[in-house]
């Protein structure tokens, strides 16, 4: 249980896996408690697929266990898996069949109730009115959505998505961001999302495990990794830009750099803020806006790993 | 979780797809096609009337060899069905060298044995488990809370359904088109079998005079098993290769090889254990001389038992096994 008393859903531990003798995954473990969504974060190859694979079997680690409310899936596998719902890579479903039928096929794979969910997560999905389409004509956001419903026919614990944003547009990525945050409330659900986008990560996860060349790095709630490695970089918008970067060097904790003529990045620290600004008014040097800069993954994983490049 | 919803999953997709209407129009149009060139063949045939004469002249001739006594004792023998045969014939009206539709669904029967049906039951095979990769749908079909062996055995036993129903449906189109043509009756008709190659001369020793229907049945029956091991076989490579195009090129380069195989090197024995030399099975069924000495009809279906149960066995340990990482 974790500190507000939530289950443990899913456990990873020391999940390592090779395919010859690169190193896929290299004792990754982490643990999932009900009602959160939780992130995996890591740029495209660092074993995200890959540890996904391994927690729903497709896969068997050659090291480690996944336990699944508590079953381990090597030796419960049937039982285990009555508990997840998930799509691995890309929601693939039968092309000449239509959503329903899709629908029907899964639910007959399942124990006795599942057909009759149907009709309630075809309107949560938003797919009813073309729910007797042939797949085949769906737009990959509809196929996503139809995924998602696919993987919560058994109504699970547990629910994993592969990359969820990938090819959407702007409104399918806030759609399934907004089902997401939904299940996870409403339905208690504990929802695994793999990304390498870390500003989908930050909107849409409570806790995130930054996961790089097949080792997890660190694990922990979103704002304290970012907070951890965006500490004091701000963002000032000022003209003009040469003499700010000047003024602006005393109070940096090494030296700010422009950009296009009217940026400045600098690392000041907090309490500094001011007294930074008042140096720039001193010298009429125009002040239009100060931020804190939102990190980027790369800064995330310059932080945590200590200088280590991408 | 009970097994009969997965077996409904596996026979829906194999209904929904185009491949299965696609292959049900090969047989009718194959059929179709053999029957009319039945028909131009047969108008040559029997011009004349004068048929009942030329069979009463033949039942003649060999009541008198048999009278004469100088016949060997099996000869004999297979000289009185014969005339049994040609007496049921004339009793009844019908030439007995001409073709009726019960006839016509046993020559069907016969030819499409070795290698129309198995063509048809690879190309379901070969698909079944290589378009769940393709497609990527194995992803989800493997992460359910079913055993990975029950998702491969409700495959199997759909394949055997749609095989046996694609046999079902050749021999049923058959009847109909061959009854059109050439009349519905005569499933009662005898018909001698049990010929047996000994050396260089037929050995009638051990002919039998059974009804058609029955003679029928059996030579459908050892298509369809013949049928079943190429679908057997086809899963296998399904399996093993993951893709479509890559498993039937396969099985269908076996089929061709065997078809080749015992006219290019007849004397290479040990062929008689390959998969597609013991194809035929009505062929040896009915007394046809073998490609390779030693091949019976017995022996035939008991190679071919023993490649589908190994094809099966090793595609169920592979597949249970193995990683889906594509």
């Amino acid at each position: 249980m974790n500190s507000s008393g939530a289950a443990i859903v899913l456990s990873a531990q020391g999940l390592t896996k090779s395919f010859g003798k690169r190193q896929a995954v290299a004792d990754v473990s982490f643990d999932l408690y009900e009602g959160e969504v939780f992130g995996f974060l890591g740029p495209n190859g660092a074993g995200k697929t890959t540890t996904i694979r391994m927690l729903v079997g497709l896969a068997r680690p050659d090291r480690g266990t996944v336990r699944i409310r508590g079953l381990d899936l090597s030796r419960d596998f049937a039982k285990a898996m009555a508990h997840v719902g998930s799509i691995v890579e890309s929601p693939d479903l039968y092309g000449y069949l239509s959503g329903r039928e899709n629908l029907l096929h899964f639910a007959r794979m399942l124990p006795d109730g599942a057909k009759e969910r149907i009709p309630e997560l075809s309107r949560l999905v938003a797919l009813e009115e073309r729910l007797d389409d042939k797949v085949e004509t769906y737009s990959l956001g509809m196929r996503q959505r139809l995924g998602i419903a696919q993987a919560l026919l058994g109504a699970p614990d547990l629910l994993i998505l592969d990359e969820p944003a990938n090819g959407l547009d702007p409104a399918g990525i806030r759609e399934i961001r907004r089902l997401v945050r939904l299940l996870a409330a409403e339905r208690g659900i504990a929802v695994f999302v793999s990304s390498h986008l870390l500003s989908e990560v930050e909107q849409m996860c409570d806790r995130v495990t930054i996961i790089h060349r097949g080792k997890a790095l660190a694990t922990g709630p979103v704002r304290e990794l970012l907070d951890r490695s965006s500490s004091g970089w701000t963002r000032w918008r000022v003209r003009p830009a040469e003499r700010a970067v000047a003024a602006l060097a005393p109070f940096a904790e090494e030296p700010p750099t422009s950009e296009d003529g009217e940026i400045v990045n600098a690392r000041i620290p907090n309490e500094r803020v001011p007294s930074a600004v008042a140096a720039l008014a001193h010298e009429s040097i125009e002040v239009y806006s100060v931020e804190p800069r939102a990190s980027s993954l790369e800064e995330v994983f310059l932080e945590v790993t200590g200088g280590e490049t991408v | 979780m009970r097994f009969f919803p997965l077996v409904e999953n596996e026979v829906l997709k194999l209904l929904k797809r185009r491949r299965f209407r696609v292959v049900f129009l090969i047989l009718v149009a194959l059929i179709g096609l053999i029957v009319f060139a039945q028909v131009k063949g047969r108008e040559r045939f029997l011009s004349g009337k004068d048929w009942r004469v030329r069979v009463q002249e033949r039942i003649a001739g060999m009541q008198n060899g048999v009278r004469s006594g100088r016949m060997p004792k099996t000869a004999e023998r297979w000289t009185r069905f014969e005339i049994a045969r040609l007496q049921y014939h004339v009793d009844r009206d019908v030439n007995p060298d001409a073709i009726t539709g019960p006839l016509f669904v046993r020559l069907f029967a016969n030819a499409s044995s070795y290698l129309l049906l198995p063509l048809l039951a690879l190309v379901f095979g070969s698909d079944i488990v290589s378009s769940e990769f393709s497609q990527g749908t194995i992803k989800i079909l493997l992460t359910r809370p079913v055993s990975r062996a029950a998702v491969l055995g409700s495959k199997l036993l759909a394949l055997t359904l749609a095989i046996t129903l694609m046999v079902l449906s050749g021999g049923v189109v058959a009847y109909l088109f061959g009854g059109t043509a050439f009349g519905f009756r005569g499933w009662g008709a005898p018909v001698l079998t049990g010929f047996r190659l000994t050396g260089e001369a037929f050995d009638v020793a051990t002919v039998r005079s059974i009804p058609l229907w029955k003679e029928t049945l059996l030579v459908f029956g050892l298509a369809w098993f013949a049928s079943l091991t190429v679908g057997a076989l086809a899963l296998l490579t399904s399996v093993l290769l993951r893709s479509t195009a890559a498993a039937m090129g396969t099985m269908f380069a076996a089929l061709i090889a065997g078809t080749i195989l015992p006219r290019v090197a007849p004397s290479w024995e040990a062929q008689k254990y390959l998969f597609v030399t013991n194809l035929p099975l009505p062929d040896y069924y009915s007394g046809s001389p073998p490609p390779i000495p030693g091949i019976t009809v017995g022996f035939a279906v008991v190679v071919l038992a023993l490649w589908s149960a190994a094809a099966i066995l090793a595609a169920f340990l592979v597949f249970v096994r193995r990683d889906v990482l594509a």
